[in-house]
């Protein structure tokens, strides 16, 4: 186990290495002046930009500017926004929270729907539950995002007026900002507003959490199908049905340990698209995450902008992906003893 | 679970004609063909049929209602737009953007993944590990993001969505393709042609690709789908087809204000959308499942 730990933990290091590197590498692929693209500082005077060259290395090799700009990475100074005039990194710290809070409610719902929903269509293969499930699934895979989107807007918001169409919360309610997470902060203040700002966030959270789940859940779905199918043709469910379990024994007691094992991998592989639907989302509900943020940055030409984004949603995507391995290898003994160099 | 069949003769059609069968079984999938071969020549030769022009404006018939509305009119069966554009040969045309450019997208990125994972497969050791690494990096970058950054290098516009969306999925189809290749390569009757001294180009040609194609047609409606959704999003975005352009995740942005008079104007856009990618994903979960069902017999 130990070996394996170590393994992936130098994966993980050479997988920042590159990204850091790819990202440093945008700076010259970047329109513009490089100075400007690191730094953030435009219409500079000399003097400053004599400054800036020596904090930034720019008149030496690449390499040395590699190494700087680690190292500024490392302090946190990211650069300044072009936009804003702010730090980068105040912003992420500011944004990511909104971000990663939505994705992960959305992935609750995805597991707390798609798991069940899987396990009852592989119960129920070839017959009608399967029938409508999958074709339920399959429906909600084809959908793009932003038309569901105006879709629910046009429906609960315009139509019922059931649902507010933007923000995270009403504007009557003032909560300060501590984790950035807007639900644990309003528990951490004991409930304000005598829980109504709760039920407001909730209200909020509600359509956008729902567009976002729809891709992962029919994903989920489909693949605990797949996986339960396949576990359910092997000689040892044979051996259980042969002994005269009952279908409800076989699946629950054998099927679904090893069935979700697959699964359990496919939920990390899942951020990676999950981040891709939030930006969509959040530009359409308004909410305030690093999405939207992201998007704005493209239209203002915000370099130093768009760098962070990057380096701050792929470093979670990376480490997210690291712990469901890490997670499906405590689980799996089996996949621990892969060799080397295989994927 | 019948493993045995009741009749004792034995079936030799060919592989393609067995998967085909089993294709033509499945009718939904049936469906979802004919819908992916109408979407097709309709992206073809749209500006033929269409009844007016994009950008032809009738001043006389702004924000018209689809004609089955009371207000509609026969002339305009989809209605209007606020500039008086004929909606109905505004969509058709946006088939040839989102759909024919989507279709290019896809075989370029399959064509290139397929190169490209080949040689992955085909390599061990050191360089494939490089290799494999540099594309879990790739993967572990959301690709809408991906494109973003291409987009931000290229500057917005259509084609560079094109290509800013080829590279952006091409890491995973690389990963896939290699997969495939990799797991054929193991197989005994791999093994035995090696034996008889079958060269590397031999194995590949003659081993490997005549029984991983059908599944590379899978993956290719697996990126086909993806992509028609990244053109569309970059287009709502505002990152890629700019409005005058009928491509219709552009429609669907320009539209976005009439959302209260007049939503056929954004409802129908993101409809096309939604059967275009349907049609695909029935095409290629048909596939697979046909693939599977020829295993299994």
């Amino acid at each position: 186990m130990l070996d394996y730990l170590l393994r992936r933990f130098s994966l993980l290091l050479f997988m920042l290495f590159a990204l850091s590197a790819f990202t440093f590498g945008l700076n010259y692929l970047f329109p513009g002046d490089l100075l400007t693209n690191f730094s953030g500082q435009v219409n500079t005077s000399f003097s400053q930009s004599q400054m800036l060259e020596d904090k930034y290395r720019i008149n030496e090799n690449v390499l040395v500017q590699y190494g700087a700009f680690l190292g500024r990475l490392l302090e946190g100074d990211w650069g300044v926004s072009l936009s804003s005039g702010q730090t980068v990194f105040s912003h992420v710290t500011l944004l990511l929270p909104a971000t990663l809070e939505l994705c992960f409610y959305a992935l609750v719902m995805a597991v707390i729907i798609g798991i069940p929903a899987g396990i009852i269509t592989s119960a129920y293969h070839r017959k009608w539950p399967d029938k409508i499930i999958s074709t339920l699934t399959l429906l909600g895979f084809s959908i793009p995002v932003f038309w569901l989107a105006l879709l629910l807007i046009m429906v609960f918001c315009l139509g019922f007026g059931w649902f507010p169409m933007s923000g995270r919360i009403g504007l009557l309610y003032e909560i300060p900002a501590v984790t950035n997470f807007i639900l644990l902060d309003i528990w951490l203040l004991g409930f304000p507003y005598g829980g109504q700002a709760f039920v407001d966030a909730l209200h909020h959270l509600a359509l956008p959490t729902i567009v976002l789940a729809m891709y992962p859940t029919t994903v989920l779905t489909r693949f605990t199908r797949d996986s339960m199918l396949n576990v359910l043709e092997q000689n040892y469910i044979k051996t259980a049905r042969a002994k005269g379990l009952n279908r409800r024994q076989i699946i629950l007691d054998h099927a679904l340990r090893n069935a979700l094992l697959p699964v359990i991998k496919q939920i990390g592989l899942q951020f990676s698209t999950l981040i891709t639907l939030a930006m969509v989302t959040e530009v359409i509900f308004s909410w305030p995450g690093i999405g939207r943020w992201l998007i704005d940055s493209i239209y203002q030409r915000d370099y130093p902008a768009i760098q962070g984004g990057l380096l701050a949603v792929s470093m979670f995507v990376i480490f997210a992906n690291m712990l469901a391995d890490l997670t499906h290898s405590m689980l799996d003994p089996v996949s621990r003893n892969q060799s080397h160099g295989k994927v | 679970m019948a493993k045995f069949s009741l009749y004792s003769e034995e079936s030799n059609r060919s592989p393609l004609s067995r998967l085909w069968r089993n294709f033509k079984a499945n009718h939904l999938a049936l469906v979802g063909l004919w819908m992916f071969i109408g979407l097709a020549l309709l992206a073809m030769t749209a500006p033929l049929l269409a009844p007016y022009g994009i950008d032809q404006q009738h001043s006389n018939a702004l924000l018209l209602p689809p004609s089955w509305h009371d207000d509609g009119d026969v002339h305009f069966i989809l209605g209007t737009d606020d500039l008086g554009r004929d909606v109905l040969s505004r969509l058709m045309n946006g088939a040839t953007y989102t759909f024919g450019l989507s279709i290019i997208a896809a075989l370029m990125t399959t064509i290139i993944g397929v190169v490209l994972g080949t040689l992955a497969g085909i390599n061990r050791g050191f360089k494939s590990s490089i290799l494999n690494h540099l594309l879990d990096i790739t993967l572990a970058i959301p690709s809408l993001l991906l494109a973003i950054i291409i987009i931000a290098i290229l500057g917005p516009g259509l084609l560079n969505t094109v290509w800013a969306i080829i590279l952006a999925l091409l890491p995973q189809h690389i990963h896939s393709v290699r997969n495939l290749v990799v797991d054929e390569l193991n197989k005994d009757y791999i093994g035995a042609y090696r034996l008889d001294g079958a060269s590397r180009a031999h194995i590949l040609f003659r081993g490997v690709f005549p029984n991983i194609y059908e599944h590379i047609v899978v993956i290719f409606t697996l990126a086909l789908s993806t992509a028609i959704l990244d053109i569309a999003a970059l287009g709502f975005l505002k990152l890629g087809a700019q409005p005058p352009t009928t491509e219709w995740g552009a429609m669907l942005a320009e539209n976005l204000g009439l959302i209260y008079i007049a939503p056929w104007t954004v409802g129908l856009p993101g409809a096309l959308l939604f059967l275009s990618v349907l049609a695909t994903n029935l095409v290629g979960d048909g596939l697979r499942n046909a693939l599977q069902a020829r295993k299994a017999t």
